[in-house]
């Protein structure tokens, strides 16, 4: 047994429930955060980060608004782990000049709220001069902005918000079981994967931001929630290939788009209803190539790039049946559960990245009502950890002997938190060792994430400081960070084995379906130093190869 | 809004985000990098990272892994992208042929355009003698103390003055590059007589300018341009049928330019010249029976510029020649293809790093006896000559052309 007497337990570390943990935390509930996983390890995880105006959904006007209102918000309390990103969407065809009308107007209304111009048309030699991959037989060009964020960063920090806002945030520990006691739930069961104990906490309200497993946390309850799942899959381009992002029609018709995104180019999405777990999904033969060749009628020498990897998702749509993916609704329902007969519980359906902290509101006003006090949410007028200040790279790097690029890079994830980090250089001078290349990473973060970020493993490591995602794939950098974590977690020499084991595993997870071109010759350096030098497949470990991991 | 007010608006963003758009020609380079597989070969080749260590240049690798990534933070790259002296050893041993020195200038050309208070004050200064005078050197001040400087050099060498020859239609145009036209001019003046020996139909030009490569390597793409074009025009109103120069440099960024510009004719070094166009037979008949000269063991030193840029094909010519001269004995160094540290404008603001460089240079010419050092480049020459003698070494330092000049029969 842990603490308990909860107002409420969020279940699910994804955007929303991180988002919401912080509301209620903010405005002073007693809340526990339980995720299954680590933070972002699922939906928002495969994401491309972009913060979206609304581009997509047109025909949905207050949806428009409201992403176009989280985009000012967003910027207000996360500016430090945001970019904006000028894209094109450049026109082969003349029927299509005038949806793109269509669409300037709907948009520009909105551009100016956000910092933003409103649609601009371009004549194709200035499209050809900003882009000289685009085929040049392009007719004109539409031009406007959208913002992106890091989206791990952007989970983690409202976690840690939440955390520093009196929250208990408890990341794989898995509900299996919600008490409902006189219609109203009572408390949660959860496995603890950390310590293999099975706890509980009494709560008086739970909300549930499961996403994809939200339908299965309900029925724990005895509630039921229908959700369309739909899989998305994105093609990660090593570097930034393109010198702005590009936005054109799939091959059926739908828009896809290539996003230069940090130091990558992603290629997305696929929309494709699915049934499949969730977990163990990897990209599609079919969605790879739908992407390539959709993208290659405005990019002709596409297939040319390197791809790193592909990374896959699953978005939990609100449940509209019988209409194609694209005409369900992009907002989201707060689903109260007291209706039928579970009082206390509250689910989510829907929603997107920019939406989460509106979501988190909404679900929060509600639990408010519910707990019967008065509240007000602040969670667009706080700023998240890290905005305190501008941090002024150049002369810390001569201070702290740190390349300016590595410092760069830290500040883009961090913000003032670098100062923190480089406390620790002050005190250990050989933690400004690189220890991913590519990225890069330096000791410090990787020990000043384990000590305040609560990571469990080499790939919650991965999604808090990038480690492991250039373009090889964490073929250095695997060994020096498990060390690191090792030692700072204590580790066995089986754990340790087994963790360097489950992160190849997931990097493999993502690289295999794409492999092909440059990636082949760094497969075979990354294969060389894993078994040819660590021996690693010779290895005997209580490690369980994963359903994409083929055994021979 | 209209589409031009509509472009210049979309310009003006691309510069707040940092974003030059790659032009077309430098997609094949970007291209290149993406095959970077992270192995690691090139660190361990890297002169630089040899002489000054990982933290100080981060080398070959991090540049096509980490620092050429992603254009909008381009500009913190300035503390390690100035440090490479585009020797092009990397690429050379690289499983893949990432052209490292290529995208090095590419970062350095945005770096330039959107912050250059980080470009180092050191080649800001060239640049601006660049821009004035179209040379990478500041003219003499005194024409006449020019004179003077360089009949010191003929004299102490040897080597007869020949006047200049400038005239329309000859066979070739001599290049001889800014430094030998305005520093070590002993080197423009051995050139003449060689080429006067041979009877090659040759001119100068009127008005020397710079081929451009200084400003493409800091980063100056549009004086690189200018200049180029300007060189082009010269020629083309000189109507040469093929350029010759004594630079290492020159060679490879006029062979460069000339392909892209489409001079349509070729474009030599002194030493490829000779040795194809003028022959051996007629180099030996010159130069393996004079008894005037005592015997002696020289050592070359290959300018990467040549080597690598070029075709290693040239300092096999360079040997060639050299031991079809009477008296002369090569020895080759463990070293000879090892960077000078003077590429890559290094020298001009992180002098320190140019000179470790050129250390392992002088640990192998030391070690294998020879007398004398030679080298088909005045830039090479004068990196190593100045180190040898901080050195206190004995070695004495020629550039190939002045070596031979000095052993034609004179006329």
């Amino acid at each position: 047994m842990s603490e308990s007497d909860f107002d409420v337990v969020v279940i699910g570390g994804g955007s929303t429930g991180t988002a919401v943990a912080r509301d209620c935390a903010l405005r002073g509930f007693k809340t526990l955060l339980l995720e299954r996983d680590d933070i972002a390890s699922a939906t928002v995880g495969t994401c491309a980060g972009m913060i979206s105006s609304g581009l997509k959904y047109m025909d949905e006007p207050e949806i428009v608004d409201m992403c176009s209102e989280e985009v000012v918000h967003l910027n207000r309390i996360a500016r430090h782990i945001i970019m904006k990103n000028p894209i094109l969407t450049p026109i082969l065809e003349l029927s299509d000049l005038s949806t793109g009308g269509n669409f300037a107007a709907e948009y520009s209304k909105r551009a100016e709220s956000r910092d933003v111009p409103p649609v601009m048309f371009l004549e194709p030699e200035a499209a050809l001069e900003i882009e000289p991959l685009l085929n040049p037989d392009l007719i004109s060009s539409l031009y406007f902005e959208e913002y992106f964020i890091d989206p791990f960063r952007l989970c983690l920090l409202q976690a840690l918000d939440a955390q520093e806002n009196g929250a208990v945030v408890k990341t794989y520990c898995e509900v299996i079981d919600i008490v409902v006691r006189d219609s109203t739930v009572e408390s949660v069961t959860f496995y603890n994967r950390v310590t293999g104990e099975i706890e509980s906490a009494t709560t008086k309200t739970i909300i549930n931001a499961g996403g994809p497993w939200a339908h299965k946390i309900a029925a724990q309850a005895g509630a039921t929630l229908d959700l369309r799942l739909n899989k998305g899959a994105h093609v990660i381009l090593d570097r930034r290939v393109v010198n702005v992002g590009v936005i054109t029609k799939a091959v059926d018709g739908r828009m896809i788009y290539l996003f230069p995104h940090e130091n990558t180019t992603l290629l997305g999405t696929t929309a494709l209803d699915t049934w499949e777990d969730p977990d163990t999904l990897v990209a599609t033969h079919d969605e790879i190539e739908y992407l390539l060749k959709s993208i290659e009628w405005i990019i002709p020498s596409i297939r040319e790039a390197r791809i790193i990897r592909t990374m896959e998702g699953v978005r939990p749509l609100v449940p509209t049946w019988k209409v194609p993916e694209g005409e369900v609704t992009r907002g989201y329902e707060v689903i109260d559960h007291e209706s039928e007969g579970v009082s206390g519980l509250v689910s989510f359906t829907g929603g997107k990245l920019v939406t989460c902290r509106h979501m988190a509101e909404a679900a929060t006003d509600l639990i408010s009502q519910k707990l019967g006090v008065e509240s007000k949410c602040t969670t667009h007028e706080l700023p998240l950890p890290g905005m305190e200040s501008d941090v002024d790279v150049l002369s810390i790097a001569k201070e702290y002997d740190i390349s300016q690029h590595a410092l760069e890079r830290l500040r883009a994830r961090r913000g003032t938190q670098i100062m923190e980090i480089l406390d620790l250089v002050k005190e250990h001078s050989n933690w400004r060792t690189t220890i991913c290349t590519c990225e890069p990473v330096i000791e410090a973060e990787i020990r000043y994430s384990i000590r305040n970020e609560f990571p469990q493993t080499l790939n919650d490591l991965r999604r808090r400081v990038r480690l492991g995602t250039g373009p090889c794939q964490g073929t250095f950098c695997t060994y020096k960070a498990a060390a690191i974590l090792a030692d700072e977690l204590d580790l066995t020499g089986e754990d340790y084995l087994v963790d360097i084991l489950d992160f190849r595993a997931e990097r493999w997870k993502g690289i295999r379906p794409p492999m092909r071109g440059p990636q082949l010759a760094q497969e075979e350096v990354a294969q060389g130093l894993y078994a040819c030098v660590g021996n690693l497949d010779q290895i005997e470990t209580e490690y369980d190869p994963k359903p994409w991991e083929e055994v021979g | 809004m209209t589409e031009e007010e509509a472009f210049e608006f979309v310009k003006n963003t691309l510069k707040e985000e940092r974003i030059t758009p790659y032009h077309k020609n430098e997609i094949e380079i970007v291209h290149s990098v993406e095959g970077c597989i992270n192995c690691g070969l090139c660190i361990n080749h890297c002169p630089v990272v040899a002489a000054v260590g990982v933290d100080r240049f981060t080398g070959p690798r991090s540049i096509a892994v980490e620092l050429s990534r992603s254009p909008p933070e381009f500009w913190s790259t300035a503390d390690k992208i100035y440090l490479c002296t585009g020797c092009g050893t990397c690429r050379e041993v690289c499983p893949k042929n990432v052209n490292v020195p290529e995208v090095v200038n590419l970062v350095r050309a945005r770096i330039f355009e959107h912050r250059p208070d980080l470009v180092p004050k050191g080649l800001h200064m060239v640049r601006e003698i660049i821009v004035e005078h179209n040379l990478a050197f500041e003219p003499w001040e005194d024409p006449e103390e020019k004179v003077e400087s360089r009949d010191v050099r003929l004299e102490r060498l040897d080597i007869p003055y020949t006047e200049d020859i400038i005239k329309k239609n000859a066979e070739v145009l001599f290049y001889p590059g800014c430094q030998a036209e305005e520093r070590a001019q002993e080197v423009r003046e051995a050139a003449k007589v060689v080429l006067n020996y041979f009877d090659v139909d040759y001119t100068l030009l009127d008005d020397m300018s710079c081929c451009g490569l200084p400003s493409a390597l800091m980063g100056d793409d549009e004086t690189s341009q200018r200049l180029a074009g300007l060189l082009k025009e010269k020629v083309a109103g000189l109507g040469v049928k093929k350029v010759v120069t004594t630079c290492a440099g020159c060679t490879s960024n006029i062979s460069d330019i000339s392909l892209q510009d489409q001079w349509s004719i070729p474009v030599y070094h002194m030493v490829e010249y000779l040795a194809e166009e003028v022959g051996l037979d007629r180099l030996k008949q010159a130069l393996g029976s004079s008894k005037e000269f005592s015997e002696v063991t020289v050592t070359v030193h290959d300018p990467c510029h040549l080597i690598r840029h070029t075709s290693r094909r040239t300092m096999q010519d360079a040997i060639e020649i050299l031991k079809v001269i009477s008296g002369v004995k090569v020895a080759i160094s463990e070293a000879e293809d090892s960077c000078c540290g003077g590429g890559g404008l290094v020298a001009y603001h992180s002098k320190d790093v140019a000179d470790s460089v050129v250390q392992e240079n002088l640990i192998s010419i030391d070690k294998t006896g020879a007398e004398r050092l030679v080298a088909p480049c005045p830039l090479c020459t004068a990196q190593i000559e100045a180190n040898l003698f901080k050195s206190g070494s004995s070695v004495e330092v020629d550039d190939l052309m002045v070596f031979i000049a000095q052993r034609l029969p004179k006329k």
